[in-house]
């Protein structure tokens, strides 16, 4: 083999080599099974942005498609974040605080626990119908898997949490689907759809990873938010209010 | 008189025959479920109480292994203190309970073979029991930090790291931070649970103290929902300034301090 064929040789190699790889790299990764068979999502998770700060960072195309009248009740709503009073956060903002967050799975069960003020979450995977007339600050959430993805519809949310410290909000007609899909042994895929036909004019979307917290012997640890109860003090609106 | 015996006997046999307990995916005895605990009326006062304190059903045997808390003096003072002044009350401020104060509330158990969570509805409280690693040093807790292990069919879990500010009720009966809980979950058929705690507090108590009662399985319909405590944070004001009660009342329940607006009921009342 001449120098020139040889170096031909290892290119068209070298190119199939990368190709390879390249098909690999796109193919879907597989999730390790829990022992029901379901994609295990188990282990310590968070986010790492600021949308908790600003959810508009997350959002795609960096938009919030507002109903001019929502923008109008938003600037004669309220002026402190809700969280400062220690309520929960809602969804999907729990999902994007800046604090661990633990997934369980049984058979039949997801359960959502969450460092930031204790909140936690049970799923039920059997596409149950939502509850009626009652609200809840993180709503009624009903899961259900699609192939490799768990999907899960939040509703009876209420109008008393908003979006982030930003004083993005809502109306109580505020729906979510979330899906978490695991992408890799320490990241998970978080996509959730936004819906208010109150508030805006076409459903949104957020998306984000999860990263697994992969410290040894790391546990989740309690988080009180009412002690001393001097939360309210630190957590001023950076938006400013419209001048009368 | 033979006979007698050999049915003495019989019974005796029957009732110790230990409950088998299903088993979970993963091989252990499973407590999964969600249970109602039947607490007599703890939640008001780990001790014998009459009907109508705090305006609960009463009970005459509370959940005391016979009846008293061996508090030392100082600490029986602090707690008629306590009891005349509700507002050092956590829980009406919606802090956590602490354990096992927390366990007079339903939950709902999740099993695998390294944690055990426990997910109650009340002050949307959880706890985790690792099965396994050791308590951390020097870091206190409202719920304390859970480890357990089976003795058998039995979920023995050590409490400790628990923090000085939590309570065993609302009858002003308190703890220190040596508050030292092992909890003893032992599946006595299907559907129940007894419940064996043993508390030590050589801070505060003389000897320590055994507590008792069970958890019964809820219906299949029943399932953990939100429990949203802190709502407005209105009711803190009762807690923290009781002296000037009547006054703040009016003001706390028409007012909005969120947006700042002038309180127009609380005017037109004669404020």
């Amino acid at each position: 083999m001449s120098d020139r064929r040889m170096a031909t040789f290892l290119a068209v190699a070298g190119m199939a080599f990368c190709a390879v790889a390249a098909a690999q790299a796109q193919a879907p990764y597989k999730a390790p099974r829990t022992l029901d068979g379901k994609p295990d999502l188990q282990g310590i998770w968070m986010t790492r942005n600021a949308a908790s700060f600003d959810v508009s960072e997350v959002a795609e195309g960096r938009q919030i498609p507002y109903l001019a009248d929502a923008l109008a009740r938003e600037e004669k709503g309220d002026r402190v974040d809700p969280i400062a009073h220690c309520s929960m956060p809602g969804v999907p903002r729990i999902t994007y605080m800046p604090f661990p967050i633990q997934i369980l799975q049984r058979p039949g069960y997801v359960v959502f626990l969450y460092e930031y003020q204790h909140d936690h979450r049970i799923v039920q995977t059997n596409s149950r119908p939502h509850l009626e007339d009652i609200d809840f600050y993180l709503g009624d959430s009903v899961g259900h898997w699609e192939g490799d993805t768990l999907v899960i519809d939040v509703t009876n949310l209420s109008d008393k949490t908003w979006l982030d410290s930003a004083r993005h909000t809502h109306s109580d007609q505020l729906h979510v689907i979330e899906r978490y899909t695991r992408t890799g042994p320490d990241t998970i895929a978080y996509e959730a759809t936004i819906e208010d036909p109150k508030t805006y004019s076409r459903p949104w979307k957020i998306a984000m990873p999860l990263h697994r917290i992969t410290e040894p012997g790391f546990e989740m640890r309690e988080q009180e938010c009412i002690e001393g109860d001097s939360g309210r003090a630190i957590h001023m609106p950076y938006r400013p209010a419209p001048k009368d | 008189m033979i006979l007698a015996l050999t049915l003495i006997f019989a019974a005796f046999a029957v009732a110790q025959t230990p409950y088998v307990p299903q088993r979970t995916p993963e091989g252990f005895p499973d407590l999964e479920g969600v249970w109602q605990p039947q607490q007599n009326g703890a939640m008001f006062s780990v001790l014998p109480h009459k009907p109508g304190f705090l305006l609960g059903a009463g009970s005459k045997t509370g959940i005391v292994e016979g009846g008293v808390l061996p508090y030392q003096p100082w600490a029986a003072e602090l707690v008629k203190y306590r009891l005349d002044h509700m507002e050092m009350d956590p829980t009406g401020h919606c802090h956590y309970e602490g354990i096992p104060h927390a366990m007079y509330f339903p939950f709902q158990i999740f099993q695998t073979a390294d944690e055990i969570a426990v997910v109650h509805e009340n002050m949307h409280a959880y706890r985790i029991i690792h099965m396994k690693g050791k308590h951390p040093p020097d870091y206190l807790e409202w719920m304390g930090d859970s480890r357990g292990h089976w003795e058998g069919n039995t979920l023995v879990v050590d409490v400790a790291n628990n923090n000085d500010k939590s309570t065993f009720d609302m009858a002003g009966h308190f703890h220190s931070d040596a508050l030292h809980v092992v909890e003893r979950f032992t599946p006595i058929d299907r559907d129940n649970i007894a419940y064996d705690v043993l508390l030590e507090d050589r801070k505060v108590f003389t000897r320590p103290v055994k507590m008792h009662f069970s958890f019964k399985r809820a219906p299949a319909s029943f399932q953990i929902m939100e429990a949203g405590c802190f709502e407005g944070e209105r009711d803190q004001v009762h807690f923290t300034d009781t002296v000037k009660l009547s006054e703040h009342y009016d003001h706390e329940l028409n007012s909005d301090h969120n947006t700042g607006k002038k309180d127009t009921k609380a005017g037109a009342s004669g404020k």
